[in-house]
């Protein structure tokens, strides 16, 4: 039984999980190009830069934020750089890409930290949506997916330490060759979930560790994650 | 409700589901951000009043009929039917707006309210509870575009005693054309509004200048808009524009009405003639010589409100500061000013409304600004923001003047200059 949902969880839940991703993504973005423009112009003044730079360093910096609330965008910072990382993180599991190899590391440059990170900024957004005023403009999406980052970041980064950090013989211990046999074989519409793997200590872990991130997966077009990609369009009405 | 309305509504919703409208429909994380930078909020802080909350009211209503989660799990995003108490949310979101877009200034993603608060406003419109007052003057701007000629008689005898007025304030012999209708080939169509202030001072100016000029038939301020009725909006900005082409002028001159401005400015696509503000045409005239002022002749310190709609939304701040200046021997900024400035709680049509005890409460942030500036004389360029100055102003016992910076313009206009 167990080894039968582990496989769920494994391979075909994560088949579903980027189609779902993909397809959602394509199907958000083809209403938005079906849906009319209009005549006016939405920007705000002064417009200092209105270049694509501009949109960019918007986009991706948030000074909005940071006058506002310095310590909330420095959360933000923290979270969403560390996102970026865990992502690369994540790709060097899949392949060896040598440019990523410029500063030579282990898989995992953060080892372990930026993990840590993440957990305690995931925290901090939940929490600060406990009280007032932030609890009364929040709605159960709000909460509900900062809680299955949460626990997907958690169990990865449980996983993820104890493999490290753990004192196992070598027979048992699973390297980044082990998963890149895993995603290859996703990849390749061969999937394996090898016995090493599927038999490495906190097998249970990884599993659960997968099953949150392919829901948060799904979820992500369909929800306000979808703020990653429309950051770029909202603003740039701000500087038309 | 019965279906058949829904059905309505959610036709009405999906007329407004334009690009723009599914960003910021879709991109809010609730980050909270923009939570207190409402001067409604500021002044009555109820989450109602914060500027995220307006949006969710709208938000909620748009994912229970277009959203999978909305039809199948209202719960994750709270999605809620439209029922008569949802309407009354709508109502308070909407009419309680003024559409001054402060709050897309302190938002990473730049959501515009007034934007998603319009698909409210058309929903109360459908629902017979928009504010009466404003689909009245609305409809009334309407007709009197469909009939115009049965209007231009009498208002050019209206016009023929502003003239008279005009002529004393100038000292000249004769009131002869001085404030022009119907030319031809002029360089400006000025668009004024109902009352005779907007349209004598400017007159004055205009004539020093010693302008090519003509009066526009129609007043600038656009209740279609505020009552948030995209059709009637466009229509009547385009009986100025039918007017102006049929013309054949090169610059259509706005009244100190910011939305009015706005709308001619930014919202109506490409025009063939130049859109200005008065405010830029007084300051064009000063600089370049064309009209001369008593300059430092006023000796009370004085400040200057920015119209949202005219600075944040359109851009004209340095203009009104380069003739205050002239003007004032002793000029206060308010904090924090321009782009940031707190809205007075007039604009979006609201002085039409009766609400002037939550016009007093939310008028709040632009009183402690006021008061902080320590200014005797508070100067705007938006008919909309000197009522509701003048609400405050009384409401709070401040003691201030309040003026329009054309008023001010051309009484310290020098004449024969
Ligand atoms: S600041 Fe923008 S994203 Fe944040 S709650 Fe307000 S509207 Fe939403
Ligand atoms: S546009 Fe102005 S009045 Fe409307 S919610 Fe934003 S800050 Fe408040």
């Amino acid at each position: 039984m167990w080894d039968y949902i582990s496989y769920l969880v494994m391979v075909p839940m994560v088949y579903v999980a980027f189609t779902t991703l993909i397809l959602g993504i394509i199907f958000k973005v083809y209403t938005v190009y079906k849906s009319p423009s209009i005549p006016a112009r939405l920007g705000v003044y002064p417009q200092d830069d209105i270049t694509p730079v501009g949109i960019i360093k918007d986009s991706l910096f948030w000074p909005v934020a940071l006058k506002k609330s310095p310590l909330l965008w420095g959360f933000l910072m923290v979270f969403h750089l560390a996102i970026v990382f865990l992502i690369i993180g994540h790709m060097e599991l899949i392949s060896d890409f040598r440019v990523l190899q410029i500063i030579p590391h282990d898989v995992f440059l953060g080892a372990g930290a930026l993990g840590m990170i993440l957990i305690v900024s995931t925290l901090y957004f939940l929490f600060r949506r406990f009280r007032s005023p932030f609890r009364e403009i929040s709605i159960p999406e709000d909460y509900l997916l900062l809680i299955i980052l949460f626990f997907s970041i958690l169990f990865g980064t449980i996983f993820h330490m104890s493999a490290r950090y753990g004192s196992y013989s070598e027979l048992v211990k699973i390297s980044a060759g082990d998963f890149r046999e895993y995603f290859m074989g996703l990849i390749t519409f061969k999937p394996v979930l090898s016995y090493k793997l599927a038999l490495a200590p906190h097998f249970i872990v990884l599993v659960l560790h997968v099953f949150f991130s392919n829901l948060f997966i799904i979820l992500f077009p369909f929800s306000k994650m979808i703020h990653s990609l429309f950051i770029f369009f909202a603003i740039s009405l701000k500087r038309k | 409700m019965e279906n058949q309305k829904i059905e309505e509504f959610k036709q009405l919703i999906k007329s407004r589901l334009n690009k723009p409208m599914r960003y910021y429909l879709d991109v809010c994380t609730r980050c909270g951000l923009c939570y207190d930078t409402c001067h409604a909020y500021y002044g009555i802080p109820k989450k109602e009043y914060s500027p995220v909350n307006r949006a969710e009211v709208v938000r909620k209503i748009y994912k229970k009929y277009f959203r999978p989660s909305g039809k199948f799990f209202p719960y994750w995003s709270d999605a809620t039917e439209i029922d008569d108490n949802v309407m009354e949310q709508v109502y308070e979101a909407a009419f309680s707006c003024t559409g001054c877009r402060r709050c897309m200034m302190f938002c990473p993603f730049g959501v515009d309210m007034p934007h998603i608060l319009s698909i409210a406003k058309l929903l109360l419109i459908a629902n017979e509870t928009a504010p009466e007052e404003l689909v009245m003057l609305a409809d009334g701007a309407v007709e009197k575009g469909k009939s115009i000629d049965l209007f231009k008689e009498g208002y050019r005898n209206v016009i023929k005693d502003l003239e008279t007025e005009v002529q004393k304030k100038l000292n000249l012999p004769s009131s002869e054309n001085l404030i022009p209708m119907e030319k031809k080939g002029a360089n400006i169509l000025y668009v004024g509004l109902s009352g005779a202030n907007s349209i004598v001072h400017p007159a004055v100016i205009f004539n020093s200048a010693k302008e090519d000029w003509t009066l526009s038939y129609f007043e600038a301020v656009n209740f279609g808009a505020f009552v948030g009725d995209p059709e009637k909006m466009q229509f009547i900005a385009n009986r100025i524009i039918k007017e102006a082409k049929e013309l054949g002028v090169k610059e259509v001159v706005i009244v100190e009405c910011g939305t009015a401005f706005r709308i001619m400015k930014h919202m109506m696509g490409e025009l063939p003639f130049k859109v200005s503000s008065i405010v830029e045409v007084i300051h064009r005239y000063i600089r370049d010589g064309r009209i001369k002022i008593r300059e430092g002749s006023i000796k009370e310190a004085v400040t200057y409100h920015d119209p949202c709609q005219l600075g944040r939304n359109s851009g004209v701040f340095d203009e009104p500061r380069y003739v205050l200046k002239k003007l004032a021997g002793d000029f206060r900024e308010m904090t924090p000013t321009r782009e940031l400035n707190w809205c007075c709680g007039g604009g979006g049509g609201l002085v039409a409304l009766d609400n002037e005890e939550f016009r007093i409460k939310s008028g709040k942030a632009k009183k402690d600004q006021i008061v902080a500036a320590g200014a005797s004389v508070v100067v705007s360029a938006c008919e909309n923001c000197i009522l509701q100055l003048n609400t405050i102003n009384q409401g709070y016992g401040l003691g201030v003047e309040v003026k329009s910076l054309s008023e001010l313009v051309s009484e310290n206009i020098l004449t024969g200059a």
